[in-house]
């Protein structure tokens, strides 16, 4: 008897602590469905409420209490960062704006493997959910894919009537972006920006060049052999250094596809594109062969690192400053502006050419080749923000959305300098104050000195010995502007940014169809396959594009047609 | 049908109870089991409705019966098969040189006379299993890479050896052997635990009666020490032969795009269908699931029924 009850007793107890373990869930998806309807009740939130309540409720009365966005690593105050103090400070200042409370929860993504978790998102999830985003941050080809889905909101009337109108200067970003009959699934609020290649000047100095010299791709060429063969590191060996690093010899499952090795690819875009309005094929056009054998003639010639082919951005910027130069490279194309400071202040912080200060690196303007065939560097298409629709039918929830979230990001205030700066006090501060990066080393250790009413950036607040620089938005490429004066006037940033303006062209529309988006990922993968092969010398360029149209030849006769029909 | 009655030794019927009597009688016992029970049905099985998936187009908001369309899609699909056979090859051959290396290191060991050398070597064999396999592929990328810092390729050339660094990550002709070796490195040293723990169980008479007999020490090993292993390599091979199919981490974190023709399997290809497709059919991917599952059940089977042959009881 005895057993018997110590086993109902035990049992019992399983029972209930099983049941509490999955109280949780339980609970959550019960507050998430609470929450839900604090959000949509009176917006008709989900299909059943809508045919009851579609009539009483109006785009006036809903009342957003919850914002749950979905962010890629462009958010810069990330929960190391400050975040916390960010949405605080968001939703004070939202709040508000609106006239009624509102919180902010943000689902920062690991940056790799983004759209992919993105995906699963949006395919299980349901808004309200809890994790099912009301917006959420998306690339040009992201966004090219899930434009036509039925999944965004058609946001062009909320648009048009948003109160940053009056100040854009830019109309055109998102101008571009809309359908031929109107529609427009995202919003960018900053240009692209794209990438520009990078020399080390004590490299040049030590071949005896300047950056005048290297004005033809013969010059850049002879330049990068010039890296390999000599001592540019001054180290006394040579062959050991390399021309030029990047991550991959071209990105070819992202657009714009060739903007990590742009001299060597200049004349071809090996993907879908528009010529003189009809779309193209360009990864079987002679350009796209030309450009592999040029790839594979640098490569053959030790003037690419071979690191190269496997690299991530964060290898090839790392190998590139790293503080060991005698196996580094001197040239690296990367992206502009901003990262013009962040690769000087990383070569900073390997002691790196510590005499040239800001002079460490310097910009070549796009070769002949690349000015008498594309016209410059490309500016990509601009990532953007989107905004899920539920398909209650009513655009009650989506509008409201709009509202707190993206006409506030262009407020060109308080709200416009968090999704700019970050948080105040935290990121960017008007007090008075002063502080000390690298206190403990007298060769770097720089002082700062702000008066009170100035503004200044912080420190950042995961690395006290580097200063903030940015959040999300950059207040140079941004489509309005600031309106209260604060702004991050470093000269190295500002001349990175006007050397970028001076020297781009817009990147072709990327293109988009059914058949498309089914084999893109194959696509691109075999595509990437092919180049590695050509470029490492293990197949020809003909070869490969042979194999190519062999593979995908019907299919890319397909996906002509149906772009063409568009 | 006549209902099969059971007797006892001495040929009284034993007349069976109800089950509901049975459950009755035994409540204590079911209720114990309530637990493992619902969390099986939850953990396990629950997922497991997902498998009707491959037979939908499932893609973002999008669910549409299609019926066997993508089982037929799979087995037109030319880099499918190449991943499975990629998949069977690899783990077969890694299977057998892995568990050929831990048997001929487990006899060494077994032989080592000095318990501190032996301890210490052991101990140093153990350690690469505990190494992930993200920091194991990372240390011999760097080993191995053709960029000047690769440490093989520049003492090769250094010693006048070759005159161009080899690719060994990137050619097709090489993945493979590498591949093979960074699996030895780590793994062989783990593996030797189950049969230095066998060889510990003979019987030392064995080795004396041999002694008499006048056996030198291979003759011993051959004699003695063999025999007694190779029921434990026979179910070692077994045991990991259902497994086989179930490859990702250690091809994942070591292939490319240049060598997906040997080296891409089924979990890589899954991996790469699901997870780095901007809008996945779920449903295909599921279809290769389940394509896999059914390849791995039917391995479990025939492992059993080895097993039954070879060891007179099942692994099931």
């Amino acid at each position: 008897m005895k057993k018997k009850i110590l086993s109902v007793l035990l049992a019992t107890a399983m029972v209930v602590s099983l049941t509490a373990c999955g109280g949780g869930d339980g609970n959550t998806q019960t507050n998430d469905a609470e929450q839900s309807g604090g959000n949509t009740e009176q917006s008709s939130g989900n299909t059943e409420q809508s045919d009851g309540n579609t009539d009483t409720s109006s785009e006036e009365e809903y009342v957003l209490e919850k914002l749950h966005i979905v962010v890629d690593g462009t958010l810069t105050a990330n929960v190391d960062s400050g975040q916390d103090a960010f949405i605080e400070q968001w939703e004070a200042a939202v709040s508000e704006k609106l006239g009624h409370p509102i919180e902010l929860t943000i689902d920062q993504l690991d940056h790799s493997d983004y759209a992919g978790t993105v995906s699963r998102y949006l395919t299980t999830g349901t808004p309200g959910d809890g994790q099912y985003p009301d917006a959420l941050i998306m690339s040009a080809s992201m966004f090219r894919e899930y434009a036509p889905t039925g999944l965004l909101w058609n946001l062009a009337d909320a648009y048009e009537n948003a109160e940053f109108q009056n100040r854009l200067q830019l109309k055109s970003v998102n101008e571009n972006m809309k359908t031929s009959t109107g529609e427009l699934y995202g919003f960018a609020p900053t240009y692209g920006n794209g990438c520009v290649t990078y020399i080390k000047q004590s490299w040049l100095d030590a071949v005896g060049k300047t950056v005048d010299d290297i004005k033809t791709y013969d010059d850049y060429y002879a330049l990068l052999k010039e890296f390999h063969d000599g001592d540019p590191d001054g180290d006394g060996t040579t062959g050991k250094t390399y021309g030029v690093i990047a991550a991959g010899f071209g990105k070819l499952d992202e657009a714009p596809f060739i903007n990590y090795m742009p001299e060597f690819w200049w004349g071809a875009y090996p993907d879908f594109y528009q010529k003189d309005g009809t779309w193209v094929d360009g990864f079987s056009e002679q350009a796209t062969a030309d450009a592999l054998d040029r790839l594979a003639q640098a490569y053959a010639d030790g003037l690419i690192d071979p690191d190269t082919e496997d690299a991530s951005t964060k290898v090839a910027r790392e190998k590139f400053f790293s503080n060991d130069q005698s196996t580094s490279e001197g040239v690296f194309t990367y992206w502009a502006g901003t990262w013009l400071r962040n690769l000087t202040d990383s070569m900073d912080k390997s002691e790196i050419d510590v005499s040239l200060g800001d002079d460490r690196l310097v910009q070549l303007p796009p070769i002949k080749e690349i000015k008498d065939t594309w016209g410059g560097y490309i500016n990509r298409e601009a990532p953007v923000w989107v905004i899920t629709d539920d398909g209650d039918g009513s655009n009650a929830r989506e509008q409201a959305i709009f509202d707190a979230l993206l006409d506030t990001m262009l407020d060109g205030d308080v709200v416009q300098t968090l999704w700019t700066y970050g948080a105040e006090d935290v990121h960017w501060s008007t007090k008075a104050e002063s502080f000390t990066t690298n206190p403990d080393d007298p060769e770097k250790k720089k002082d700062y000195e702000y008066a009170d009413g100035e503004f200044h950036l912080m420190q950042s607040p995961n690395d006290p010995n580097t200063v903030w620089k940015k959040n999300h938005l950059d207040s140079v490429l941004v489509i309005a502007p600031l309106t209260n004066g604060f702004v991050n006037d470093d000269p190295l940033v500002t001349k990175g940014n006007q050397f970028f303006t001076d020297n781009c062209i817009d990147a072709p529309t990327a293109a988009s169809c059914e058949t498309l988006t089914e084999v893109k990922a194959d696509l691109a993968t075999d595509k990437q396959t092919w180049m590695n092969k050509v470029v490492t010398g293990q197949m020809s360029s003909a070869d490969a594009i042979a194999e190519y149209q062999a593979k995908y030849g019907d299919v890319v006769a397909t996906i002509l047609e149906e772009l063409n029909a568009q | 049908m006549s209902k099969k009655k059971n007797f006892t030794s001495s040929n009284v019927e034993i007349r069976k109870k109800p089950l509901g009597m049975r459950i009755w009688n035994h409540r204590g016992f079911y209720l114990m089991f309530l637990p493992v029970l619902i969390y099986v049905l939850i953990v396990y099985y629950w997922p497991m409705l997902g498998i009707r998936y491959s037979f939908y187009d499932y893609t973002l908001k999008k669910m549409e019966f299609v019926g066997l369309k993508h089982f037929v899609s799979l087995f037109k699909d030319k880099d499918f098969w190449i991943s499975f056979k990629n998949t069977l090859e690899l783990s077969i051959i890694k299977l057998l040189l892995t568990t050929a290396a831990s048997v001929i290191v487990s006899v060494f060991i077994n032989e080592m006379a000095n318990l501190f050398a032996k301890k210490t070597l052991q101990t140093i064999i153990y350690l690469p299993h505990f190494m992930s396999w993200t920091v194991t592929a990372a240390i011999f990328t760097l080993f191995l890479s053709t960029s000047s810092t690769g440490m093989v390729n520049e003492t090769l050339k250094s010693w006048g050896l070759i005159q161009k660094s080899i690719d060994f990550l990137h050619e097709t002709n090489l993945w493979r052997p590498v591949f093979y070796i960074v699996n030895l490195w780590k793994e062989t040293g783990w593996g030797t635990v189950i049969f230095l723990a066998t060889l510990s169980g003979i019987n030392p008479e064995l080795y004396e009666a041999a002694d008499i007999d006048g056996a030198s020490r291979m003759q011993k090993i051959w004699y003695v020490t063999v025999p007694a292993l190779l029921n434990t390599i026979i179910v070692v091979l077994i045991l990991n032969l259902a497994k086989v199919l179930n490859m990702f981490e250690s091809v994942f974190v070591m292939y490319n795009s240049r060598v997906y023709d040997v080296a891409d399997v089924i979990s890589t290809y899954v991996y790469r269908k699901t997870f780095l497709t901007a809008i996945p059919n779920y449903g295909y991917t599921t279809a290769i699931g389940l394509f896999k599952s059914l390849v791995g059940g039917a391995l479990v089977l025939l492992c059993n029924f080895a097993s039954k042959k070879v060891r007179g009881r099942g692994i099931l």
